[in-house]
């Protein structure tokens, strides 16, 4: 049986504690509506439903060390066809190295490449060309 | 299925009106075939943002046996999106290549969450030779809920009228899709067989 759990709690201290030896003063957390109050620090986004199926999010990064993982929180992604120009959309973005859609937990997961900067209002906007809206985010660097 | 097969059964399914997701992704395409007791045809859309689609359907009239095409546009009017369900009213219209005086308008709505389904469609057309009405409801559900790029599957139970034929037609549908591919067979004694395939990109 598939578990979920909140990754934050399994992925996220690794990533946050070795940002924090470096800005131990700077905590960043994107507002609701995405804004970054540093964009020095994209690091931790936690919104609301963070929980991902932790056997999926391990065959997702697969060989993708180094990279970071946007697990982006949609609403309206009840069916396989129409969730499909999510997946041609950020991988039109040559930032982007994977993407899997967990269509029981109404998540995105997205890989991108470690210089990137993740902006959650350009995620935002990609999820609603497709017709969903994006409600929340959390990044995880690997 | 092999791509030379899904290209034959693309070409000879030739179709009826096709109405699931009648607005792709911004910037994506949908090419369709249908068939039923009213009309083969063959659609294409194109939609520059998730609000609205352009496109062009060729259409073989069985009711009136003649053949034209209808330059289709199709905007979202209204979408719910929850983290369990979609909700969308879409306006719908097309003009045909006879001229201004033939066209038609309606409106399409569906509500879908991974394990149910409920869509309908009401369709007003105007023609040279007899105006009518077109409506069709359509209710489901999926047996089983598939993983993304899965074969995925739905049951469904339709009914429809057309006001030239002035009588309900109520039969069980199948649908099927698997990444870009969908598929629906439905099939009635009275009016026989609705085909409809679909492929986005």
């Amino acid at each position: 049986m598939k578990r979920t759990f909140l990754i934050f709690v399994l992925f996220a201290p690794l990533s946050w504690s070795a940002h924090a030896h470096e800005h131990m003063n700077h905590t960043t957390t994107l507002e609701h509506n995405g804004h970054s109050h540093d964009h020095h620090y994209n690091q931790l986004v936690i919104e609301k439903n963070a929980e991902v199926d932790s056997e999926r999010f391990i065959k997702f990064i697969e060989n993708l060390t180094g990279s970071q993982i946007a697990v982006v929180n949609v609403e309206g992604m009840v069916c396989d066809f129409c969730a499909r120009g999510i997946e041609k959309t950020f991988l039109k973005d040559i930032n982007v190295k994977r993407i899997d859609v967990d269509l029981n937990q109404g998540k995105v997961l997205i890989a991108y490449t470690s210089e990137a900067e993740i902006d959650f209002n350009d995620i935002k906007q990609k999820i609603l060309s497709n017709g969903q809206n994006a409600t929340g985010m959390q990044i995880i660097k690997l | 299925m092999g791509i030379r097969l899904l290209i034959i059964l693309f070409f000879f399914l030739v179709s009826n009106s096709g109405e699931t997701r009648p607005i792709s992704y911004s910037g994506g395409s949908t090419a369709m075939t249908f068939s039923d007791n009213m009309k083969n045809s063959i659609y294409y859309h194109f939609s520059p943002s998730h609000k609205y689609s352009l496109g062009i359907e060729a259409i073989e009239d069985k009711f009136f046996g003649s053949n034209y095409s209808y330059f289709r546009f199709t905007y979202l009017l209204d979408r719910k999106n929850t983290q369990n369900s979609q909700r969308n009213l879409y306006f719908q219209s097309g003009v045909s290549s006879k001229g201004f005086d033939n066209f038609f308008y309606g409106i399409h709505g569906d509500w879908e969450t991974r394990r149910l389904f409920f869509g309908f469609s009401l369709k007003q057309v105007e023609n040279e030779k007899k105006d009518y009405y077109d409506q069709s409801y359509q209710l489901g559900f999926a047996p089983y809920l598939g993983n993304y790029g899965d074969l995925h599957t739905w049951i469904m139970l339709k009914t429809k009228r057309n006001s030239l034929i002035s009588e309900w037609s109520t039969y069980p549908v199948l649908k099927f899709f698997k990444g870009n591919v969908l598929m629906e067979f439905g099939y009635n004694d009275k009016t026989e067989w609705d085909l409809h395939l679909m492929y986005r990109f």
